[in-house]
């Protein structure tokens, strides 16, 4: 008996999570893959019918520990498009700043648990202490590091606090050339790339056959960014560039990651600028009332009837750090959504892990794995 | 658009091959022996005086923003003597951690009620404080929570009170609010007059007001009811909806007033 399946997972250092990936294999060799979600499901689609608008959004942090701006946008933008409801610009730019900020904070956590995954200790310290800089801007605005329920249905939750816009470009200074170690460390090093080039291979056909979207998809070569390709928010207003590579390998994807790092800074500086200059509301003027934050009792349900608040249907899709995220909203008049849906592109991402795994060795799944940026908590929900 | 340039063929010398990255490694260790990126925390906390107001990246201060911890969202703070007891905190709690007890100090009438808080629900969203209408709730720095009983994780008003006396940073964030609110708003055919609203309202904003007992045609009977009207003054108002949840016929509720 040549042949056997083992369990990766749930509990081990590649998975970044809680999920499991059952590999069969003959001796080294990867013969198949089978990857199992679902460890994780907490029915954050189910809870949010039970919540009102603004509500949900504490859940949506929870959906991914290190991207949980990009998802709040997410389903903020879902609402608003099932509630007609249009924010103020300046309070676009502040989604369009946490997102950026959050790009940057998810790919660097990215970057500091990839290069562990290949045994390389002090990179993960220096972007673990990097990525803390960004945390910190995000509770001097929010008041929490991770979970940060700023947005709101209508605009946002605080205007940024004085002397924040500067403290954000000495961030960015550092970041600039924080960049340029973290490509010395890795990029640099013959051990990185002899480990990393032309390893888990997928090209665009395949990413696209699958679903697969984001980074990896770009890494094998295809333009593809919902920021510029179906813009939201200002991202139409901003200048900046797609990165492509083409190698649809592991390093590949890291050089795409890193591309993306220096064009997310050149997003925030522009994003910066423009809030340095428009002073403004970032709140919509008017509201019904159990939209407002403070969720005061509505009153029997007949009168949300009587009243015959406009019905309708949300959908928004967002470059988040790992992908298309997509995020579906129907308003049926009442003061919770009637159903909400998500579509996770991590889900996508490896759930095509026959196709760039079969044929390589076992000790190359860290690495592989490592490089699809893997967040569980969005892929179970 | 940028293509990311071609990736640079692999260093081949065998000398290279590990120094350049220990170089790098080598710079960073000197640098942080200048520039620590660690506080030793028992020791040093971000919230001493001596971190505050260090910009994140100054030569010899350590690596961090000290400046932004006030805004931090910990353990609330309770001012009992302005809680107006309305309740907004405990209906605006996602998780339903927010109980409102009845502490002493309110007439027989109107017993006065506070929120009491169990941290073992508690996500820390913020949403009550936001709701505080009178920015009695509000939320401080302390963060060291861990007991040794899960009912310890019980804070009554009276310990939040206590929380609130020792004076920490509170969070600056105010809500940004819609500039027109709602208002609440009345259904003349509904009421009955009872009186209702306007003796559970928390900041006395609802006066009942006589209205004229129509004429009586022949052959018609009239509801019973007491003649009487809520006229709720809306610049006191703190939206609340305590009335809303109190009437007996449902006939007030929410709307823009014309």
């Amino acid at each position: 008996m040549s042949e056997m399946w083992i369990n990766m997972g749930p509990q081990h250092p590649m998975t970044h999570g809680l999920w499991n990936l059952r590999v069969k294999i003959d001796g080294e060799m990867i013969l198949d893959v089978d990857p199992e979600m679902g460890y994780l499901h907490r029915g954050i689609e189910k809870i949010s019918e039970d919540r009102h608008y603004n509500e949900v959004v504490t859940l949506m942090d929870r959906c991914c520990y290190v991207a949980g701006f990009a998802w709040e946008h997410l389903y903020i933008l879902a609402s608003e498009g099932a509630l007609h409801i249009q924010p103020p610009e300046r309070a676009e730019y502040l989604r369009v700043l946490c997102d950026e900020f959050q790009r940057i904070g998810s790919h660097i956590m990215w970057y500091a648990a990839f290069v562990q995954d290949l045994g390389l200790m002090s990179p993960f310290l220096y972007g673990m202490r990097d990525r803390d800089l960004v945390l910190d801007l995000f509770q001097s605005y929010t008041g929490a590091r991770m979970t940060y329920e700023y947005m709101r249905v209508g605009g946002v939750r605080s205007d940024l606090p004085p002397g924040f816009t500067d403290r954000a470009r000495q961030v960015l200074d550092w970041l600039t050339q924080r960049y340029e170690e973290y490509d010395q460390l890795c990029l640099g090093s013959t051990i990185f790339r002899k480990r990393c080039d032309d390893l888990g291979t997928l090209k665009a056909a395949d990413c696209v056959a699958h679903g697969v979207t984001g980074p990896m998809l770009r890494a094998a070569g295809m333009k593809r960014d919902l920021r510029r390709d179906r813009p939201y928010a200002v991202y139409p207003q901003l200048d900046f560039d797609v990165a492509v590579a083409d190698g649809a390998d592991v390093t590949a994807r890291y050089l795409v990651r890193m591309e993306e790092l220096r064009q997310s800074v050149r997003i925030l500086r522009q994003v910066v600028d423009w809030l340095d200059r428009h002073p403004g509301p970032v709140m919509a003027e008017q509201l019904p009332r159990w939209l407002g934050a403070p969720y005061a009792p509505v009153g029997a349900e007949g009168y949300l009837l009587k009243r015959n608040f406009p019905k309708g249907v949300g959908f928004s899709s967002v470059e988040e750090p790992h992908g298309e995220a997509q995020a579906y909203v129907v308003n049926e008049g009442g003061e919770h959504p009637y159903r909400v849906k998500f579509r996770s592109p991590v889900f996508a991402n490896i759930s095509a892990a026959r196709q760039y795994l079969v044929g390589y060795h076992v000790a190359d799944i860290p690495p592989i794995m490592g490089s699809v940026d893997v967040c569980v908590g969005e892929v179970d929900r | 658009m940028s293509e990311v340039e071609a990736k640079p063929k692999a260093n081949e010398n065998p000398i290279l091959f590990v120094a350049r990255p220990m170089a790098t490694a080598a710079r960073q260790f000197a640098r942080s022996l200048v520039r620590p990126s660690t506080i030793v925390y028992p020791f040093e906390r971000l919230e001493d005086p001596k971190f505050r107001g260090q910009v994140a990246v100054a030569p010899g201060k350590p690596i961090g923003l000290g400046e932004v911890w006030d805004n931090y969202r910990g353990v609330h703070a309770l001012n009992i003597e302005t809680c107006i007891s309305c309740n907004l905190c405990a209906f605006s709690c996602p998780d339903l951690c927010i109980d409102m007890v009845t502490v002493p100090g309110g007439d027989p009438k109107h017993p006065k009620k506070c929120p009491q808080i169990d941290y073992g629900k508690c996500s820390y969203c913020g949403f009550c404080s936001d709701a505080c209408p009178e920015g009695c709730l509000t939320m401080t720095t302390r963060y060291e929570l861990s007991v040794t009983k899960r009912a310890d994780m019980v804070y009554s008003p009276q310990r939040l009170n206590e929380v609130f006396r020792t004076r920490l940073p509170m969070s600056p964030i105010r809500l940004a609010r819609p500039a027109n609110e709602d208002s609440i708003l009345l259904d003349p055919p509904l009421c009955i007059g009872c009186n209702a609203c306007s003796r559970d309202c928390p900041t006395e904003c609802i006066t009942m007001l006589d209205i004229p007992k129509p004429e009586a045609k022949p052959g018609e009977k009239f509801p019973k009811r007491i003649w009487k009207e809520p006229v709720i003054n809306d610049s006191d108002c703190v939206r609340c909806g305590t009335c809303i949840s109190v009437c007996p016929k449902e006939c007030l509720f929410w709307g823009t007033r014309k």
